[in-house]
């Protein structure tokens, strides 16, 4: 077993100053995607007969957009074994996800693209860029960008600047300064979120989220299946009271948790439900 | 130990005759646990005018501040002086039923018992089709424990047996609530284990307690009174009994009444460690040895701990909020240590 490991380590060694000469002037055809966001992109962006493997969150239709796409993919938990075992010719990983294992591939001079965290619309784009291009079909990440832009342009933002607090499971909300920020800025509402006592994870005490009068309290859409305190917190009294004044809105969490162009569906959602005539105080 | 005997010889005289200082450190409890409920409820997270939301609340107007005033603030209140009564007077029935200065539902499992019955029907989605199911299924788990340890108890295991004997419960039961937590398809469940084993009060409505009244109500009922029998308990299972004592009903009050309160407080606030262990023993200077007497006394002092514990919680300036088990912990363990050395010290 030792041997053998021994022998494909040397082997990927052998293969990969070949691939990575080669990556540069032609499109990588093995590539494993280790981040839920890095999945989302790939499979929408590559050929199917170019990804070896995505994580097994990308099969979850609660948490991503491309479900029904990786279904036939195959899932990996990014763990350094399974993906050495693919021989992949180019790994993309998230920036602050399974950083062992992105450790230990670097230490083999595995090609790895690592991709940050975008906290606005122009840092989406280019991430869209990025992978693309890394993917080598950067006209495809230029149709995507092109059809972001689109969908963006197409919502009429917010008439009146609402006072908008996101909740979700466990209280967490959106913290000023991030990608979700910027959202819910694109809507032309403001984030209650500044104002109100939350620590640096953006964990909100019910209470503040109740006294902070939000004009709209954006929660997570049900999700469907068994129950979690985390998720029973969002139907707690208070919430049912503020609902039944019309003041929330559900929206999945699953089109805010990554960069792509499935963040326009927020705008939408979020500028609809503000447009929306209500019986709002 | 001459004033259980008095008592005991003349039961039937008893009734009238409760201690000046043992009437006065109840009053005093009782003031103490309407104090800090009033402060539990003043004191929170956002500023928050009190007064007025009261008045709005009385009014009938749903504002804002009326409505976490009623669905958060009074919830939360009501809930720790509820849960610390059940715990702070289950431990007193416990340690006066087994004989043992150590019994307490936490240490002896029944509160990890009860959890892990409660995350069964929860995380199982029995709780979510049927709200009452959530305190039943506490009620169960901590039932069953209390049901083993008295066996175990009938069977004349030491003091440290017993014991040794809950702590292996509790840590089965803990395993079993992670197993459970991790077979759960929700990806938030297994991250909730901290809730159950260490218990908080943060963010429970007033359906909560509406579920938990009214069951330990009846637990409260049943244990206390089993006072007098409790009296008589410590001469002596045989002495006892040749007092008129219905043993089997004495347990049976005692194993339900404790199932009933601590299972379905656990239910709605997780397992909180230490109340039932720490206040018998800082009752019984103030009242007495008699466990009887003990009773009403511990159940207001553990009220009185598990507020001030959770007044304590929301002052810390720890987000996420630290958990209640953890400061009771924090006076508990200690305590337990100095018990179980002194234990030692007196065999020796």
């Amino acid at each position: 077993m030792r041997l053998r490991a021994i022998l494909a380590f040397w082997a990927i060694l052998a293969a990969m100053p070949a691939a990575c000469a080669a990556g540069s002037a032609e499109a990588p055809v093995r590539v494993v995607s280790m981040n839920l966001c890095a999945d989302e992109l790939v499979l929408r962006l590559a050929d199917r007969d170019q990804v070896l493997a995505v994580t097994y969150l990308a099969r979850d239709p609660r948490g991503s957009t491309v479900a029904s796409e990786a279904a036939g993919v195959p899932v990996t938990r990014g763990l350094t074994e399974e993906i050495v075992a693919l021989k992949p010719d180019l790994v993309i990983a998230g920036a602050f996800t399974t950083r062992a294992t992105v450790g230990m591939l670097k230490r083999v001079s595995s090609p790895v693209l690592e991709l940050g965290v975008p906290a606005d619309l122009d840092g989406v784009r280019a991430q869209i860029r990025q992978v693309a291009g890394a993917l080598g079909h950067p006209e495809r990440g230029e149709a995507m960008v092109a059809d972001l832009d689109a969908r963006l342009a197409s919502v009429t933002p917010a008439t009146k600047p609402l006072r908008a607090l996101v909740m979700r499971p466990n209280a967490f909300t959106v913290a000023p300064g991030g990608l979700g920020d910027a959202l819910i800025r694109a809507a032309g509402l403001v984030n209650v979120a500044a104002e109100i006592g939350r620590d640096r994870f953006g964990q909100v005490p019910l209470e503040a989220a109740a006294l902070a009068n939000a004009d709209l309290i954006v929660v997570d859409e049900a999700a469907p299946g068994l129950p979690s305190l985390a998720d029973t917190l969002l139907h707690h009294p208070v919430f049912r009271a503020l609902a039944r004044e019309g003041r929330t809105v559900a929206i999945p969490n699953r089109f805010w948790t990554c960069p792509g162009p499935q963040v326009a569906e927020v705008v939408a959602r979020l500028a609809a439900a503000a447009n929306e005539p209500g019986p709002r105080p | 130990m001459n004033a259980p005997v008095r008592t005991i010889a003349s039961p039937a005289a008893r009734p009238l005759g409760m201690p000046r200082a043992r009437r006065a450190v109840i009053a005093v409890l009782a003031l103490a646990v309407l104090a800090l409920t009033l402060v539990s409820v003043a004191i929170g997270y956002a500023p928050f005018d009190v007064p007025a939301a009261f008045a709005d609340l009385v009014a009938g107007r749903t504002t804002l501040p009326a409505m976490v005033l009623w669905e958060l603030r009074v919830p939360r209140a009501l809930l720790g002086s509820l849960v610390g009564f059940s715990l702070g007077l289950t431990g007193a029935a416990m340690q006066g039923y087994l004989r043992n200065p150590l019994a307490d539902p936490g240490i002896l499992g029944i509160s990890s018992a009860a959890a892990l019955g409660a995350v069964i029907v929860f995380y199982g989605g029995l709780a979510a089709s049927l709200s009452l199911a959530l305190p039943l299924g506490g009620i169960a788990g901590a039932g069953m424990a209390a049901l083993l340890l008295n066996a175990l108890a009938a069977r004349g295991s030491s003091t440290l047996g017993l014991i040794l004997a809950g702590v292996g419960l509790s840590s089965l039961a803990g395993a079993l609530t992670a197993l459970a937590l991790n077979l759960s398809p929700n990806p938030y469940a297994a991250l909730e284990i901290v809730f159950w084993l260490m218990g908080s009060l943060s963010d429970r409505s007033l359906d909560h307690v509406v579920l938990c009244l009214p069951l330990m109500l009846v637990g409260w009922g049943l244990m206390l009174s089993t006072g007098s029998a409790l009296d008589a308990l410590t001469l002596g299972e045989d002495t006892a009994a040749s007092l008129g004592v219905g043993l089997v009903s004495v347990r049976l009050r005692l194993v339900t009444g404790a199932a009933l309160a601590v299972g379905s407080g656990v239910a709605v606030s997780g397992a909180i460690g230490f109340v039932g262990l720490v206040v018998p023993h800082l009752m019984r200077p103030l009242v007495g040895a008699r466990p009887g007497a003990g009773l009403l006394p511990s159940g207001l002092a553990g009220a009185v701990l598990v507020l001030a514990a959770d007044i304590g919680v929301r002052l810390l300036a720890t987000r996420p909020e630290l958990k209640l088990g953890v400061v009771t912990a924090l006076v508990g363990a200690p305590f337990l240590i100095v018990l179980l050395l002194r234990n030692r010290g007196r065999r020796a």
